[in-house]
């Protein structure tokens, strides 16, 4: 293996991982665009969309790696496990939105945060106490394809992750361009209370923003469970930790940003595997965002919205 | 003591005890209150249950079979994992270890799972007196003698193991690895835990000493889930094996991705990799070819280890893992210490119960257990397994799917 | 006037003072002290009538996680920084003395040790071989403060380059840091022991007699460090600096604007804080004589924040009873309940209630106490600030009584004045915003004794000139002279230093702080306490703060009747024309000599704003220069000397008030945008003008 097949390879790696930072970034920065909040919960999110996904899949007769699936039955029960999983998730978060963190819309102050890391351990604690604490083989019904592009290889999976992410933002994208909701939306990240005032619904919004963001978790922990082929209670914290930093890093409440946010974490991510130590891919993670921030206070693409202080 | 003579008397025993508690009326009993230590919650609670049914499942037997006539086991469990930790934590258990001590019922203990919970709870129980058997905490620090002052302030030794340390586990494989696997080269991975560093560290040390190439060592995060990174750069560096310090958490990802990797390397861990996790979570193929070792000796022919296993999986539906089998072990020993102190007429309390503890000269499932002056356990066998599917057997069967290939060389 | 009493008084009724009730009779000042000392004796004498030894180790563990929830306190509490990553600050100071107590590190000795080994820091021991090695032996006792400081020192390095972020990016800094430190003890295995854990802590001596591992001589060292914390906590709360933490936390624009060093007073936040981790942590490990990573990850600094939440966020107590109930609920109590619980199952013959385990629900148990908590009571068990007291009957329905000047003395206000002189002098003032042009080579004089007013149409640039003068918007150019000194580029908090102090636009007190705590908060810049002389409180801090309050008292009083009865009350609740005048007499209380009114008499009716225009000649009567922005033209004609029109960011006019409301590019400036705006359906300043 060739330095460039290396670093070629492991830019894959690292893209692969960054696709799935972007998508759950996406949902952080939805959120915090509009309500200027860290939803916390958005990790458990993820970590529950994986179970849901897995749980779709084996009812679809799928379990382990035995089943192999190709063609139309293929496309059909991933487009089928996704919608579920997407909706579940979706609706969860709408759900979060609506008993705890709607009362407390108008609280200043870290109140809603720290609800959000409430819901989060509540979240965390069902899924241990019900499906218990071992890693869970997740189906994998993909066949084992792989492509070799010079000296790296290029496996099936990944080529998923990449084709659903990049379909999954840019129809986020569209939306928020393009439909009446979007703009809404941008409308109510800009400013609040003049978005209400020219007719938006800014309940409506705000649901649809967690309703969005959450799915687009839920799709993540899909994915996570196709790449990986395991799920396990604690798959939220490191990577919703890392989709966080993310989003801060390309500026929150940013959409563009917290996709490129996202690859470049994962990027980071991989070469500190090859060229550091994995065991310090977390101190390289933080210390990229702390330069970041001390040098660029908005991240590297600036929020989309003016601050609301 | 899941032995064929005990389990053939089973179910013929728990008839006459029922009988004979009818009769003498349950009163009649005196309790031997055992105390369990361990995190039943947090990230570390799956694997303490499956330690914490084996040990009650020990005395349950114990009590069933009337192993010491007129007393009765009692398993008292504390947990040392909690919400402030998030996984074990030392403070609760050194207050747990405290609460061990000053119940004047409780003459014996069993656990920690972890040996910073070992650091913290060792030098109460000296004062206290009272032993405690870990079944799975394999960090040398504790019953080494260097450490004594700290450790066991009071002298004796407290602090009693039947799984071998850091110290044999990792050295005996490397050894193996070196001379019957006539490896050239290696890269080493362990999981960040203590059990995990200390078996690597250990590992490194002697392998090195055996002329292999120490390719590199890096650290898995066992909360991250993506390791190829790591895995394509030890690729590239194309070691004729990779050996992975750790448990299942990490290891379940790490087979899964270095079989896509690189399927033909060889890979091996120590006994933390020999638990029905991998061979569920992984599965096969990723599983398929790992080696593991195990701090004890297989007897061959001898089919307790899978009695054990269909007693355990009977009674709890989940499969034991490794430090199933040495909790029961450490069950079977506090039994037969009660069973020698009533021979010999003396009082069961803490001190005596250590003193029998001591000189212990117990069959288990994993052989005749026996301390040295430190509390670690005597036989030092160390075996060498390796995962070879075998489909008419269940698939999450460790006795099964883990085929014994020899025992590795002592250095 | 019984200021004293009556603070004593604002600060007594709380949850617990409730629980007081039979003390009804006992005079309020004394209740809470007597409650204080019930609560130490008892905990004193805890391992007496309850002799477990596992119990009084729940509670010195439980004691530990108060100390840290008190340090945390002061950092989200007080000063209003989210800080997820405390538990860093407990691990440093763990693992400070965990090393330098242990055998650790064993460096060949050499003669550089000598001295160490006279003050017994270190020992001379055989190593491995035959060499000697060099064992540290740092004492429990020095370990406290060496730790605390060295707590504290790494709580700066890291706040200084990221304290300025805004609170959620702050949050997810610490909580990266919070990540870091532990992954560094577990990769830094030669300093650290790593994964394996620390071997062979030394347990702290005292008189040559070892703690060991009884549980009783730690559970006194912790009470005492939660008392003394509680005590330093209390002290820095109620002076200088926990008013500046607070004015930070409620609003820091106008915290700036107050004179407060905004950066400094949140690095010392953040120092103190980290300082008490740091003690913990020493205090931690010795009584575990071990350490190991795993003990300060990510839910520990999640549960301290749990813990102050549930006691309520700022309140000093709060955070001691919400450490004890948490820690004790989980080490000590759940167990006990399952217990009773399961008896109580086969009593009544309930399968369920038998078998139930509460204990690994512990976390779930957790998460639900953390989000019902913030819906249903967010102040927390012991809320840090009581609901405001009513008025009396009589102090509501009192005849409204003009302040006056006459029998005031406000020595100093407005400083020495000569006439003719320049106070303000600005030049050329550019401020543009993007491609925005807010302000445009702007020229203004303000004399020394005088009242100018800046008029304009909404949008002109007159608030954007306030903000430049405070610095709240840097300004591409020109030239701002106070009394002759360039004060362009100075921080906000400076200028008021210099002596300019301003009132908001859209008001910007500190909502949940009283009146008098907001008119103390003015007053921020002229007081010298620092945070060693609050806590130990010399004769002078205690001078100084009464004559502080003296001061506010005063200035309350130029408004008559109207604020002094009021002064106890959290200004949230306030009328809008008394937050008005509260704000001004908060930007009084600073002894400034130019005062800067954006609009003070908005949304006053006309006898109000008649009312304020008199206490404003006043001031100025009193030698006080006042730079004005008004709407109203009536008052601007009544009060200034000289007026100056802003429009586009221009100044178009200026001149004595009634030369001024004759220009024709007056009248334009305002008419034609109030002919366009008619349009719009917007007719606002219209009425004002006319």
């Amino acid at each position: 293996m060739t330095f460039s097949d290396l670093l070629l390879q492991q830019t894959i790696n690292g893209l692969s991982l960054g696709a799935m930072y972007a998508l759950l970034a996406l949902g952080f920065t939805l959120v915090y665009g509009i309500l200027e909040l860290i939803n916390f919960a958005h990790f458990n999110v993820f970590m529950i969309g994986s179970f849901v996904a897995m749980f779709t899949l084996q009812s679809f007769g799928l379990s382990g790696q035995s089943v192999v699936l190709t063609g139309l039955p293929l496309v059909g029960v991933l487009v089928a496990a996704f919608i579920v999983t997407m909706l579940f998730s979706g609706g969860l978060g709408v759900v979060i939105e609506r008993l705890s963190l709607r009362p407390l819309r108008n609280v200043k102050g870290p109140a809603a945060m720290i609800t959000t890391i409430g819901v989060s351990y509540i979240l965390f604690n069902i899924v241990l106490l019900t499906v218990g604490a071992d890693s869970k083989n997740f189906p994998n019904p993909l066949p084992p394809i792989k492509f070799q592009i010079r000296g790296a290889v290029l496996d099936m999976r990944v080529l998923l992750i990449w084709v659903v992410a990049v379909v999954l933002m840019a129809g986020l994208w569209a939306f928020v361009q393009r439909s009446k909701m979007g703009k809404a939306m941008r409308a109510t990240a800009q400013d609040a209370e003049a978005a209400r005032m020219m007719g938006v619904e800014v309940d409506k919004v705000i649901i649809m923003a967690f309703f969005l963001g959450s799915a687009l978790a839920g799709a993540g922990g899909m994915i996570f469970g196709l790449y990986y082929n395991f799920t396990s209670f604690i798959i939220g914290f490191t990577a919703g930790l890392r989709a966080f930093t993310a989003a801060v890093l390309g500026g929150i409440g940013n959409v563009p940003g917290a996709m490129v946010g996202g690859v470049i974490i994962g990027l980071v991510e991989a070469y500190a595997g090859q060229f550091i130590a994995a065991a310090w891919a977390d101190v390289i993670i933080f210390s990229i965002l702390v330069l970041v921030l001390v040098f660029k206070p908005a991240g590297l693409f600036g929020r989309m919205a003016p601050s609301k202080s | 003591m899941i032995t064929r003579r005990i389990a053939g008397q089973l179910l013929a025993a728990t008839a006459a005890v029922a009988v004979a508690n009818k009769v003498g009326g349950a009163s009649a009993e005196q309790v031997v209150k055992v105390g369990i230590n361990l995190p039943l919650t947090g990230a570390d609670a799956e694997s303490a249950v499956r330690i914490q049914h084996a040990i009650q499942l020990a005395f349950e037997d114990a009590n069933a079979s009337d192993a010491v006539p007129g007393f009765r086991f009692e398993a008292v469990s504390f947990d040392d994992g909690t919400a402030t930790a998030g996984q074990y934590d030392p403070a609760q258990a050194a207050t747990n270890a405290r609460k061990m001590v000053s119940d004047p019922q409780i003459v014996a203990a069993v656990g920690p799972q972890m040996s910073g919970s070992g650091k913290a709870m060792s030098p109460i129980l000296s004062e206290g007196d009272l032993a405690i058997i870990t079944p799975s905490s394999t960090n040398p620090d504790i019953t080494n003698p260097k450490f004594a002052s700290q450790y066991r302030p009071a002298g004796k030794a407290i602090y009693f193991r039947t799984v071998t340390t850091d110290a044999f586990q990792g050295p005996n494989m490397a050894n193996y690895m070196a001379d019957n696997l006539h490896i050239k080269t290696i890269y080493i991975l362990d999981d960040s835990g203590a059990y995990g560093v200390g078996i690597a560290d250990a590992f490194q040390q002697q392998i090195g000493k055996k002329g292999v190439k120490v390719l590199g060592r890096d650290r898995l995060d066992p909360k991250a889930a993506d390791y190829n990174a790591v895995l394509t750069k030890i690729k590239s560096l194309n070691p004729d094996a990779i050996y992975y310090g750790g448990v299942g958490q990490a290891g379940v990802k790490l087979a899964k991705q270095a079989y896509d990797i690189m399927p033909k390397v060889i890979k091996a861990g120590g006994d933390g990799v020999m638990s029905p996790e991998l061979l569920t979570a992984a599965g096969f193929p990723a599983a398929q070819g790992w080696y593991a070792t195990q701090a004890a000796p297989h007897v061959a022919g001898d089919n307790k280890a899978a009695q054990f296993v269909a007693h355990y999986k009977g009674k709890y539906g989940q499969s034991p893992d490794d430090y199933s089998i040495t909790a029961y072990d450490a069950g079977l020993v506090i039994v037969d210490a009660a069973k020698r102190l009533v021979a010999e007429k003396k009082q069961i309390n803490k001190s005596n119960m250590r003193d029998a503890i001591q000189t212990a000269k117990v069959p288990t499932i994993q052989g005749t257990v026996m301390f040295d002056e430190n509390g670690d356990i005597k036989d030092r066998t160390v075996s060498v397994y390796q995962v070879n599917k075998d489909m008419t057997k269940p698939l999450d069967d460790v006795s099964a799917q883990y085929n014994y290939i020899g025992v590795a060389p002592q250095s | 006037m019984p200021v004293s009493a009556q603070t004593e008084q604002a600060t007594g009724r709380t949850a617990v003072s409730r629980l007081a009730r039979p003390f009804v009779a006992i005079p309020v000042v004394w209740r809470r002290q007597i409650l204080i000392w019930l609560v130490l004796f008892a905990a004193l004498l805890f391992p007496l009538y309850h002799n477990n030894d596992a119990d009084i180790d729940a509670m010195a563990n439980a004691a530990a996680y108060a100390t840290l929830a008190l340090g945390l306190n002061i950092v989200v509490g007080f000063a209003g920084l989210l800080d997820l990553g405390y538990a860093a600050f407990f691990a440093i100071g763990a693992y400070a003395y965990g090393v330098l107590s242990s055998f650790q590190l064993e460096p060949p000795w050499s003669p550089f040790w000598a001295p160490f080994q006279y003050l017994g820091l270190v020992a001379q021991i055989p190593g491995d071989g035959n060499a000697m090695v060099v064992h540290f032996t740092l004492s429990f006792w020095l370990a406290l403060p060496f730790a605390a400081a060295l707590a504290a020192g790494c709580g700066v390095a890291f706040g200084l380059p990221t304290l300025r972020l805004r609170g959620d990016y702050l949050a997810i800094v610490t909580l990266g840091f919070g990540e870091i430190v532990p992954i560094v003890v577990r990769n830094w295995s030669d300093l650290t022991n790593g994964a394996a854990g620390l071997n062979g802590v030394a347990a702290p001596h005292l008189f040559g007699w070892s703690f060991g591992v009884n549980a009783t001589p730690y559970y006194y060292v912790s009470i005492a460090l939660v008392a003394l914390l509680v005590f330093v906590s209390t002290r820095l709360r109620d002076s200088r600096i926990g008013r500046a933490w607070m004015a930070i936390r409620e609003d820091e624009i106008a915290a700036g604007a107050m004179g407060v060093n905004r950066t400094n007073y949140k690095l010392l936040a953040f120092a103190i804080g980290a300082a008490f981790a740091g003690m913990t942590g020493v205090f931690y490990v010795a009584k575990l004589q071990t350490a190991t990573p795993e003990m300060f990850g990510f839910p520990v600094s999640v549960m301290i924040l749990v813990m102050i939440v549930f006691g309520g966020i700022g309140s000093i107590w709060g955070a001691v009873v919400g450490a004890f109930v948490l820690q004790l609920l989980q080490s000590w109590w759940l167990e006990d309940l399952t217990g009773w619980l399961n008896s109580l199952g086969v009593l009544i013959g309930n399968n369920w209630l038998a078998h139930i385990d509460l204990v690994p629900s512990i976390e779930l148990i957790f998460g639900i106490i953390l989000v019902f908590m913030m819906l249903f009571r967010r102040q927390g068990l012991i809320p840090a600030y009581k609901p405001s007291e009513a008025l009396t009957f009589e102090q509501q329905s009192a005849q409204v009584r003009l302040g006056g000047f006459e029998d005031l003395k406000l020595s100093g206000l407005g400083g020495d004045v000569r006439t003719g002189a320049l106070a303000l002098e600005i030049r050329g003032v550019t401020v543009k915003f993007g491609g925005l042009v807010a302000l445009n080579a702007v020229d203004i004089d303000v004399p020394s004794g005088g009242v100018v007013a800046v008029i304009g149409p909404n949008g002109s640039g007159k608030s954007t000139l306030f903000n430049a003068i405070t610095a709240l918007v840097p300004a591409d150019g020109g030239s701002i002279r106070f009394h002759g000194e360039e004060i362009l580029g100075l921080p906000d908090y400076q200028i008021l230093h210099k002596g300019i102090a301003r009132t908001f636009q859209n008001i910007r007190l500190f909502p949940n702080l009283t009146v008098l705590q907001n008119l103390l908060i003015g007053e921020h810049a002229r007081l010298r306490t620092g945070p060693f002389s609050a806590v130990i409180r010399p004769p002078g801090t205690r001078a100084e703060e009464k004559a502080a309050t003296t001061w506010a008292m005063e200035i309350l009083s130029i408004f008559g009747n109207r604020l002094v009865p009021r002064a106890n009350q959290a200004v949230s609740g306030l009328s809008y024309a008394n937050r008005r005048r509260t704000e001004i007499a908060r930007a009084l209380a600073s002894r400034p000599r130019l005062l800067l009114l954006d609009e003070p008499t908005a949304g006053m009716n006309p006898a109000e704003t008649l009312e304020l225009a008199g206490q404003i000649r006043g001031l100025k009567k009193l030698g006080l220069t006042v730079l004005l922005i008004e709407h109203k033209l009536d008052v601007v004609t009544t009060l200034a000397d000289t007026v100056y029109v802003l429009d586009h960011g221009e100044v178009i006019a200026q001149g004595r008030p009634d030369e001024v409301r004759r220009n024709e590019e007056v009248l334009r400036a305002y008419l034609g945008r109030n002919v366009q705006a008619a349009h719009a359906g917007e007719a606002v300043g219209a009425a004002n003008v006319a």
